[in-house]
């Protein structure tokens, strides 16, 4: 068994004459946590998009390897997709993009509830996972109330409460004061590899992509480099 | 400058045509069933005698009831119109536009989509002319000249179609500029005071009690203003309880709600249950008439066999009046979930993107969006049928409420009432899925 948790070869992606990916090799180990840093526009989220199952490539293929075995992304339809979404990853987006209407803790164990379980067992996961980032006391408190690293926080929690074996977070920190974005990826570090978990980030800030354990650098749609954090490239 | 901006934004969006054609349908409706109504409502007048005032009245009666419904589908397609800028409001300011060239655009836009919705509409109105032109009333059709309107009556409609749309923009937009996120920032869920509840038995009360002195009242005069007094009374009290029962319902709901799609659909109400509210409010209208139709219907079934020649005229009269309102107001209720539910999917629509990413099924948004519309119906339509019952009343008996012919009015009006809305929420749908997928 290989040590891979997501194994992607040859992917490119077009939007008409932009060439997003143009040809992307990236071998992800489980446990690890991986930068993806680049200018904008150079297919980082195109990249992450095409990883997690949410975008399909035009040509290339991702395996994804789990408890119960290995399957080809790419390959699947569009309603297995949604399910892996659901099931095997978590998400964290820059706005965080939680459901404003619903509470903190309800925004948590709505991801569990997708999956089957019941509500009342979903929010006692969702206060465990709530209390463990920080947010002990503000469980009934709607998203407007949360400052932006809060509301980030519990994004976190919802990504993780699924016990998702790979997390994506796209410039998770992007929105965030210096001082708040150092906690946040603290936090993610903490639930994601801290667990055995893998953690897959794209950023733009080098503290953020230092404390990952491995940084590729993408610029035109492909992988240009790759660097250990710390050690000159 | 604006010129060149305002051809940018024209084109085709992210939102698809359908943002834009939703409210120009709404637009044209609006225009449409105005002109029928009116132009049938004109006929009216050009008779002198007696009966004839009686006409007048009940066409002015079911010009008011249409108002309503009237004015929030004029509301909703403004408001779409007006959201359907804002994702590229921001791309305006970077582009150096002033905020209040992008105002004035918005404006502009709404206005230059209610012109072109209300000259389809006026079209739409001649095509409908020989159709209507052939509604008897009073034993005869009503003839294409009774229903034809002049050109100032076009051009006032015309230009009170466009007026409402700037007028709702212009409102809708301060919302936008006082609140650049919209629902994203909002803080607390508004609240609603119990006194409403109070003031609401009161008035309803006093309906009641007048619809059962009513027989005693000296003159035509009195009974009429009796009548409407009761009338619009109660339909204030509904306007000002719904939102409150919509509330409590969700409450319950939300704690009970064991799926997502039940927890979203008692979460999105309870955010605001006067939007709920407004969204189904034209069929608590139209529930209230079904009440109101059925037991008149019945009741002047019962008359039927006693009458003159004139009187049974004027029954099947007001029978045809009766159903032209409902149509109408069906008509209009459907469109404005429609063009609500646009403007909704276009306000959420990074989020049903993110909603997807994380792999929460579309039928699953779906189904909750569905839900926090039709909850809310159920409870307002039956809420208000009930209400209407009430106050008919000592009016009616309860013998003729419970007369099959009447039951079966009210629950063929209610079943096409919901039916209508389900068929906004059906046409929205493409939209959604198109948000979710990015
Ligand atoms: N849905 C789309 N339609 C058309 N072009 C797209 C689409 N998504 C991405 N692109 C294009 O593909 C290229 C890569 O985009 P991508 O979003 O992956 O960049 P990125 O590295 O994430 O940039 P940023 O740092 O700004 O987020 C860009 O040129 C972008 O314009
Ligand atoms: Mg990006």
């Amino acid at each position: 068994m290989s040590s891979f948790v997501i194994e992607a070869s040859g992917l490119s992606k077009s939007f008409g004459q932009t060439h997003a990916l143009a040809g992307v090799d990236l071998q992800v180990r489980t446990g690890e946590a991986i930068a993806i840093m680049g200018a904008s526009g150079s297919g980082k989220t195109t990249l992450l998009h095409c990883l997690a199952g949410i975008t399909r490539p035009d040509a290339g293929t991702v395996d994804f390897q789990s408890g119960a075995g290995r399957v080809e992304v790419t390959s699947l339809s569009e309603r297995e997709r949604s399910r892996l979404r659901r099931e095997a990853y978590g998400f964290v987006f820059q706005q965080g993009l939680l459901i404003p209407e619903l509470t903190a803790v309800e925004n948590v164990a709505l991801a569990l509830m997708l999956n089957g379980m019941p509500r009342a067992r979903a929010e006692e996961y969702g206060r465990g996972w709530l209390a463990a980032l920080g947010l002990a006391g503000m469980e009934d408190r709607r998203i407007g109330q949360l400052s932006g690293g809060q509301a980030q926080r519990v994004a976190i929690a919802r990504a993780q409460v699924t016990g998702a074996s790979v997390v994506f977070a796209d410039e998770p920190t992007g929105a965030l004061d210096s001082a708040t974005s150092a906690e946040v990826m603290q936090a993610l570090l903490d639930s994601t590899t801290g667990q055995g978990r893998t953690l897959v980030v794209v950023t733009h800030d080098a503290d953020v992509a230092g404390r990952c354990s491995r940084i590729v650098d993408m610029r035109d749609g492909r992988i240009v480099g790759e660097r250990v954090p710390g050690v000159a490239a | 400058m604006i010129a060149r901006v305002a051809w940018l934004l024209a084109r085709p969006g992210t939102s698809g045509a359908a943002a834009s054609l939703l409210p120009v349908t709404a637009f044209a409706i609006v225009t449409a069933l105005l002109l029928v109504v009116l132009g049938g409502a004109q006929s009216f007048w050009t008779w002198s005698d007696d009966i004839g005032v009686t006409y007048q009245a009940l066409a002015v009666i079911a010009l008011v009831l249409l108002v309503v419904p009237l004015a929030s589908l004029g509301g909703a397609a403004a408001r779409l119109s007006a959201r359907r800028r804002d994702d590229r409001l921001a791309t305006l300011r970077l582009l150096g536009a002033t905020p209040a060239t992008v105002s004035a655009l918005a404006v502009l836009e709404s206005v230059v989509l209610a012109a072109a919705g209300a000259i389809a509409g006026v079209v739409l109105y001649f095509l409908l002319v020989p159709l209507v032109a052939l509604i008897p009333f009073r034993g005869e059709p009503l003839g294409v000249d009774g229903v034809l309107l002049g050109l100032p009556a076009l051009a006032a409609v015309f230009a009170g179609v466009v007026l409402l749309a700037a007028a709702s923009a212009v409102l809708g937009l301060r919302q936008v500029v006082i609140s650049p996120l919209g629902v994203r920032t909002k803080q607390d869920a508004p609240k609603l005071h119990w006194l409403r509840i109070v003031i609401g038995v009161a008035v309803i009360a006093i309906a009641f009690l007048m619809m059962s002195v009513l027989q005693v009242a000296g003159s035509m005069l009195v009974i009429f203003a009796m009548l409407g007094l009761a009338f619009g009374g109660t339909i204030a009290v509904l306007n000002l309880i719904g939102p409150w029962v919509i509330r409590l319902v969700a409450q319950s709901q939300a704690r009970r709600a064991k799926t997502p799609a039940r927890l979203l659909a008692a979460r999105s109400v309870l955010e605001s249950p006067k939007a709920a509210w407004r969204q189904v409010s034209g069929v608590a209208m139209t529930s209230f008439m079904a009440v109101f139709a059925g037991t008149g219907i019945a009741l002047l079934g019962s008359f039927g066999e006693a009458g003159d020649v004139e009187s049974m005229q004027l029954f099947d009269d007001i029978r045809t009046g009766i159903l032209i309102t409902v149509i109408g107001s069906f008509l209009m209720v459907a469109s404005s979930v429609g063009v609500n539910q646009a403007a909704g999917i276009l306000d959420r629509g990074e989020l049903y993107r993110s909603l997807d990413m994380l792999g929460m099924p579309t039928p699953t948004m779906d189904s909750a969006r569905r839900r926090a519309v039709m909850s809310p119906l159920r409870i307002t339509a039956i809420g208000s049928a009930v209400t209407a019952a009430i106050v008919m009343l000592p009016l009616t008996g309860a013998a003729i409420i419970v007369a099959p012919l009447s039951l079966a009015v009210i629950a063929g009006v209610l079943a096409a009432g919901i039916g209508v809305v389900w068929l906004g929420l059906l046409a929205t749908k493409p939209m959604l899925e198109r948000a979710a997928a990015g």
